[in-house]
């Protein structure tokens, strides 16, 4: 299996991409947001500029005044506004063929060229002057005083404070909206980690399940998951069901296939009495004995499956105790002495039956081979489990070596009905993507090592 | 030997009843746990060889029941699958050895004899009894390093008591030994038996190891090795 969660890129994660995703969304609603809100405050702001300057004009059309068909102007107006050189607001008349009858003191010393045109329209617009820009106001008069007269009446305002303004709100602007997009990102991030929060724990309920230590994922996760999470329970139950009902019908097959072969063995050696039919005799067993080792074999292999979900692991010093209490009875008269050299606790990446079955055969192996020691060592690290069995018996030559760890050959073909030895074995550890090597132990015997992936 | 053996496929079961029988030693065959249970209540047994896959009541219950009702002898299993958690079970429930099926008759009687060997405090396959020596294996027994000529059923006491060496055992237990019913029984049997053993005994050296126990039975006073 390809090792998972150290080299991948960041979107692979779910939350990373949701990030991102929201992050977009919002810079771009944003990045639309703009355009209209300026707009807005520039409509608005126009429309205060154009309020006034219509005020303004209104002011000096109630100050003109005629006589005999000229415009007269007093030489104070209501307003200071017009009246200081340096002052702000500008106020132009124009006759209808656009002559200028009269100009604000304020604008003595501006130079706009602007030339109203004389169409019965009011008009507001902004306008370049030589040194700044303006905005415009224009109305035409026909009345001034009860008398008709047909009068342009200008007013003007630098642009420049409406630009100040205009600099100021947009700063505003995208200083709130960096802050607003900070904290709707943080916010996002905290609601991603609360909504992730249950996917964390369906984690952790599934290493949980895949090291045993749980049988299913519990109901407490949100609606959205929990369609899943019952699939999944579901899944393990039928796994654990087929797996039960597997074990049971390759016990009623091993029981109903080997009792036959004892019959038939039986049979053959009371035929082997006869002189006359000892040969076919012989050749009856030889048949009884491999299919009995077939038979073995196979429901072996087939009820040792690796687990598809569950991730076991076993402690391996109790399932040595029990080993050993029962290979000490079988092998009463030897007295055996076992020594250990592992961490009490340590746990073996490996289902219970597919170890017991491993190293119980390897056990038995060392106890019938040894001359009074077996010798077990485990060592964890490094992502591996390794285990040792060696004894103190004569071993194995090395040109031997090779033959023993081939698949389906027997240990010690001396001993029928023992079992099937190394083959099985040898089964369990490829099954578990792990690797059997067979040395010279130190006690002078066989030493068997055996390694697995974590 | 008195055995019992519980094995529910009629053919196996005949089969190990002949031969265990050829054997020299007398085999209560039995079809389920349930009669062997009975059976063990009703005679002193020396052995059992139990099938692990029994219908009903499992070998594995059997076999535990017959420990919880302080049933001491030896019992050797057989596994029809030859896995270590079938092994492991047995042994554990109470068992002592295994034999995987199939099995080679002369594999299943290798390990029958160690056990009962190893019941009696023998490790060796012969028995010592001053001038005496018993073959267990080839069932003969030596005086003085010549043969002596047994019948079968003087064999069988003879190895019985020497087995039991030193202890007083009942006329009944020795009946068991040679007769696998009631019916059969007849103690006066025992008694001509035991006559013609110990004159047999006499005859060459003057060796006299069995003795009555008024009342209760006999006793090999020799100590046996």
């Amino acid at each position: 299996m390809k090792q998972v969660g150290r080299y991948l890129p960041l979107t692979s994660s779910l939350r990373i991409r949701l990030m991102l995703g929201a992050a977009v969304l919002a810079v771009l609603f944003m990045a639309a947001l703009v355009p209209v809100l300026r707009g807005a405050f520039v409509i608005a702001l126009e429309g205060v500029i154009e309020k006034r300057l219509a005020a303004d004009a209104a002011a000096l059309v109630a100050a003109a005044r005629t006589d005999s068909g000229r415009l007269v102007m007093p030489a104070k107006l209501p307003g200071e506004a017009f009246d200081k050189l340096d002052g702000n607001l500008l106020g132009y008349i124009y006759d209808r063929k656009g002559k200028l009858l009269w100009q604000s003191r304020s604008s003595l010393d501006e130079h706009v060229t602007y030339t109203p045109r004389y169409d019965g329209n009011r008009e507001f617009l902004r306008v370049k002057g030589a040194e700044q820009s303006f905005f415009v106001y224009d109305v035409e008069i026909n009345l001034l005083g009860g008398r008709s007269a047909a009068l342009s009446i200008v007013t003007m305002q630098p642009t420049r404070e409406y630009e100040v303004m205009y600099r100021r709100f947009m700063e505003q602007l995208y200083l709130w909206l960096g802050v607003a997009l900070l904290v709707l990102l943080a916010l996002l991030w905290f609601g991603l980690t609360w909504g992730f929060r249950s996917l964390r724990s369906l984690s952790v309920e599934l290493d949980e399940v895949e090291n045993g230590s749980r049988e299913g994922l519990s109901d407490e996760h949100p609606r959205e998951l929990l369609r899943l999470t019952r699939s999944l329970n579901r899944l393990l139950e039928g796994e654990r069901k087929q797996r039960e009902r597997y074990r049971h019908s390759l016990d009623d097959l091993a029981h109903s296939l080997k009792t036959p072969l004892s019959v038939l063995q039986g049979v053959s050696e009371a035929i082997a009495e006869h002189p006359a039919q000892r040969e076919q005799a012989l050749v009856l067993q030889s048949q009884v004995g491999r299919m009995s080792q077939q038979v073995d074999y196979q429901l072996q292999r087939a009820s040792l499956r690796k687990s598809g979900l569950i991730r076991h692991c076993v402690e391996l010093g109790p399932l040595l105790d029990t080993l050993c209490d029962a290979l000490d009875k079988v092998y009463r008269d030897k007295q055996v002495r076992v020594s250990r050299d592992f961490q009490a606790g340590l746990c073996v990446p490996m289902e219970q039956a597919a170890l017991l079955e491993l190293l119980g055969n390897l056990l038995e192996n060392a106890y019938r081979l040894c001359l009074g020691q077996v010798h077990v060592v485990a060592r964890q690290g490094d992502g591996m489990c390794e285990l040792r069995i060696e004894d103190d018996g004569p071993g194995v030559p090395a040109a031997q070596r090779e033959r023993i760890l081939r698949r389906g050959e027997r240990l010690d073909a001396q001993h029928p009905g023992q079992g099937i030895g190394t083959a099985v074995v040898k089964d369990i550890i490829e099954s578990y993507d792990g690797e059997l090597s067979l040395e010279d132990s130190a006690l002078g015997g066989a030493c068997f090592r055996v390694r697995l992936l974590e | 030997m008195k055995l019992l053996v519980v094995e529910d496929e009629a053919l196996l079961r005949h089969h190990l009843y002949t031969r265990l029988g050829e054997q020299g030693h007398v085999v209560d065959a039995v079809a389920n746990a349930e009669e062997a249970l009975y059976r063990a209540a009703e005679y002193h047994h020396d052995l059992a060889v139990v099938d692990l896959g029994l219908p009903g009541i499992s070998g594995l219950d059997l076999i535990r029941q017959l420990r919880s009702q302080g049933k001491g002898f030896p019992i050797l299993i057989l596994t029809a699958r030859g896995n270590w958690q079938d092994k492991v079970e047995g042994l554990a429930s109470g068992a002592d050895d295994y034999v995987v099926k199939p099995f080679q008759f002369e594999e299943l009687e290798a390990r029958l004899n160690a056990l009962l060997r190893r019941a009696s405090g023998f490790t060796q396959a012969t028995i010592e009894a001053g001038p005496l020596q018993l073959d267990l294996n080839r069932k003969q027994a030596q005086m003085d390093g010549g043969s002596m000529a047994l019948t079968a059923y003087e064999y069988r006491i003879l190895e019985y008591l020497m087995r039991h060496h030193q202890q007083v055992v009942a006329k009944e237990r020795l009946i068991e030994q040679l007769y696998p019913d009631d019916e059969e029984r007849d103690p006066n049997v025992i008694e001509v038996l035991v006559g013609r053993l110990r004159r047999k005994l006499e005859s060459s050296t003057g060796f006299k190891p069995i003795e009555t126990v008024r009342g209760q039975g006999y006793m090999f006073t020799e100590r046996c090795r």
